[in-house]
């Protein structure tokens, strides 16, 4: 039980990682921020720079 | 669990996976059960990790979870950020998995499925994923530095130009095959072009949607996005049958080839949000969805293989692509066993998350024996196809003749029965008009998903609708490829601009971001025009291209590594990377040559212009086709010439590596490491 427990938390975690929700928590703890429309905006905007400078794998 | 029940399961895994390995080589003139391409590929690979793997760790890397990692040292909430081991696996997979581990086992599958898979398994464990493995390494060692980077300071500043230089140069010709591979799945299909064509204004609406009106709920509109790609797949069935709608979306492989470029260039120069950002949300949800529904699907239909271990074009005369199974099988099946891009997430995102040191084994290693999986996986795909209809499918109007019968005719005359009902039939099943000529081997991995997909639901009727969104899901993430490369490609060639005229190196001045996307766009755009008039079918001349291209980044990134290692230890554990190094060097001076100098006009780039050129000036070539003959012996001139500068590319990194590792060797050089000095780690295991 504990085995699928954890397989699902990881699971859980990839997925918010992989929809940056994750990326965004850490976003809005490093600056002491809430959550809000612009501040979601101005989140992308950083996010988006760096992870779409690189190539997407072949 | 005991040592000796330990050993004693790790030796039966061993034996079964070496039984299996066996079974598939020896076993002639009778079908196989995809079963043991499976055990064979999971005991090896399980095999690999925990003692080939283990011991590098352990001996050769020393692997160290008291030494903090960057991730830990310069935490920043962005990008460095210590982060579970299994949800770094997770992003690293998903980053590495592409379009290329299932195209180029399919395409491979014309050797037989033996050839393949030996190269996929074999060529994984000892080769693709070691060098993942060593550049994750590496770069965690040197604070996250990019494969660039480390070129430049381990090695020279030739090293680091030429990889920056290579990444560019195999992007434009990454971009322009995996867009013919679309065009060749779409043209004449009206359901599939309504498909793909409907997922942008779904990213368009996701973007805004993201944007405005529910900011941060990426998976709340990634799974409303999800349910409109498949209420579109749908639809497209009744646009295909529509009077109207039906004729507007058939359309041909210029006219695709046309909306694939007009598409790239506003992918780049549109804002990211907008239309990148979402589709690439969903397209990385639905691939990581549609991988696992494939290993289950394989796992519970279990189909028997119907392509033989060997077909009869292990001689070179396939119709695919020209060329024996050394070196093409190789640099066919590319990222499935080895891809040089691979060391670009291996020293871009991945090692600013990973916690511990000991997590770069699974991450690392474990990630690249997935992907090879993953080509297993396309491999019993394809090869579960009967051969006849594989290759009717895959094979160009140029090889097999310009109508059914003829084609049927010609590939029966091969060994491998197919007729022109049952073909017409298979595609009436799917619902496409046609099944002939779709070369770049979606369609034909699209139908073996199709069957594996409508087998677990015990209801061959929806075979139409899996293979739409097989068809879907390929398209969807190669367009994702397509907007990623061109905007990457874009920076890339803005950076070097701005050192010429600085304003055309800032990213957000409009004219230079319209100058530089039409500049990269035009680029590969030509490559894919080439690729769609090419009467061969395009595959033929830019798959191995790109193969010999990736192939050759994966060298620069082994040399990166040797030196690395060289540095740590001499030449005591130097074979570890020069092993797959020499082979993978062998295999792409070995392909580069023949694909430049060949005399067979199918592979050698300048026989086939020299061919075109006899026949133009004999008056064999008619006065209509006088101007379209002309480019094709420019365009074969001009392969030629690219493959001439990825042999000169391999040549330079190669004899800097060389002199650097003779300099170390004699103590001429200095050996000192760059690897950033020991911290302690401050991370409790709960925080990870």
């Amino acid at each position: 039980m504990s085995f699928v427990r954890g397989l699902l938390a990881a699971l859980r975690g990839i997925i918010a990682e992989l929809s940056d929700e994750s990326a965004y928590r850490r976003h809005l703890e490093c600056h002491g921020r809430s959550h809000s429309g612009e501040e979601w905006r101005r989140f992308c905007e950083e996010r988006h720079r760096r992870k779409y400078s690189q190539a997407k794998c072949c | 669990m005991s040592k000796l029940l330990r050993a004693l399961v790790w030796a039966l895994i061993a034996a079964l996976g070496a039984f299996c390995l066996a079974g598939i080589a020896l076993r002639r003139g009778e079908s196989i059960n995809s079963i043991w391409l499976v055990t064979a590929a999971v005991c090896t690979y399980l095999t690999g990790y925990r003692f080939y793997a283990a011991f590098i760790a352990a001996k050769v890397m020393a692997l160290d979870n008291q030494r903090a990692t960057p991730a830990e040292r310069l935490r920043n909430g962005h990008d460095y950020e210590p982060t579970n081991k299994w949800i770094v696996f997770g992003h690293h997979f998903a980053a590495i998995a592409g379009p290329g581990p299932l195209v180029g086992p399919t395409l491979a599958a014309q050797f037989g499925y033996l050839p393949g898979t030996l190269w996929i398994i074999i060529g994984c464990v000892l080769g693709g994923a070691i060098q993942d493995f060593l550049i994750l390494f590496c770069s965690i060692r040197r604070d996250g530095k990019s494969l660039g980077q480390m070129a430049r300071e381990e090695i020279g500043r030739v090293g680091g130009g030429i990889a920056l230089f290579t990444v560019l140069l195999i992007m434009v010709i990454l971009l322009a095959v995996i867009g013919l591979v679309v065009v060749n799945a779409l043209k004449g299909s009206p359901w599939g072009t309504f498909t793909i064509a409907a997922t942008m204004p779904i990213a368009v609406l996701m973007g805004l949607y993201l944007r405005y009106w529910r900011p941060g709920k990426v998976l709340e509109i990634s799974l409303i996005g999800f349910l409109l790609v498949v209420a579109s797949i749908f639809a497209g069935e009744w646009v295909a049958h529509h009077a109207l709608w039906g004729p507007l979306f058939t359309l041909g492989g210029m006219s695709l080839a046309v909306w694939l470029i007009v598409y790239g260039f506003s992918a780049s120069a549109l804002p990211v949000w907008l239309l990148l950002a979402p589709r690439d949300y969903l397209s990385t949800f639905v691939k990581l969805g549609v991988v696992l529904m494939l290993g289950a699907g394989v796992f519970v239909v279990r189909p028997e293989l119907q392509m033989p271990a060997f077909t009869r074009f292990v001689d070179g005369t396939g119709p695919i692509f020209a060329g024996n199974i050394f070196p093409f099988c190789f640099i066919t099946i590319a990222c499935g066993a080895i891809s040089g891009f691979h060391s670009l997430i291996s020293s871009g995102t991945t090692p600013k998350m990973v916690a511990r040191e000991g997590h770069v084994l699974p991450v690392g290693y474990g990630s690249m024996l997935l992907e090879s999986f993953v080509a297993i996986m396309a491999m019993v795909a394809a090869c579960a196809l009967e051969p006849g209809v594989f290759f009717a499918v895959n094979s160009p109007a140029g090889i097999v003749g310009a109508t059914p019968d003829a084609a049927t005719a010609t590939i029966s005359g091969w060994g491998f029965p197919v007729t022109s009902s049952g073909m017409a039939d298979l595609a009436r099943h799917v619902g496409e008009q046609s099944l002939f000529y779709r070369t770049g081997g979606a369609p034909s991995l699209a139908l073996g998903m199709a069957h594996i997909f409508s087998r677990i639901s015990g209801n061959e009727t929806v075979l139409r609708f899996w293979y739409h969104f097989a068809i879907m899901f390929e398209a969807l993430f190669i367009l994702t490829v397509i907007d990623a490369g061109t905007r990457v490609g874009r920076f890339m060639l803005q950076d070097f601009l701005g050192h010429i005229y600085k304003p055309l190196g800032r990213t957000s001045w409009m004219p230079s971001v319209l100058v530089t996307s039409g500049l990269i766009v035009a680029a590969w755009g030509y490559f894919l025009v080439q690729g769609v008039i090419d009467p061969l079918g395009g595959i033929n001349s830019l798959w191995p291209l790109f193969g010999i291209a990736n192939q050759l980044l994966a060298g620069i990134a082994l040399c990166v590594g040797t030196t690395i290692l060289i540095k740590m230890y001499g030449l005591r554990y130097a074979w570890i990377t020069i092993a797959p190094l020499s082979w993978l060097l062998t295999v792409t001076y070995a392909a580069a040559w023949q694909k430049i100098f060949s005399p067979h006009p199918r592979i050698g780039f300048l026989a086939q212009a020299e061919q075109l050129k006899s026949a133009l000036e004999s008056g064999k070539v008619a006065a209509a086709r006088v101007v379209e003959t002309q480019t094709l012996i420019f365009n074969a001139r001009l392969d030629a010439v690219v493959c001439g500068i990825f042999l000169v590319l391999v040549t330079a990194i190669v004899l800097d590596s060389v002199r650097v590792w003779i300099g170390i060797l004699a103590g001429t050089r200095d050996r000192s490491s760059n690897e950033a000095p020991f911290v302690m780690t401050q991370l409790r295991a709960e925080e990870i």
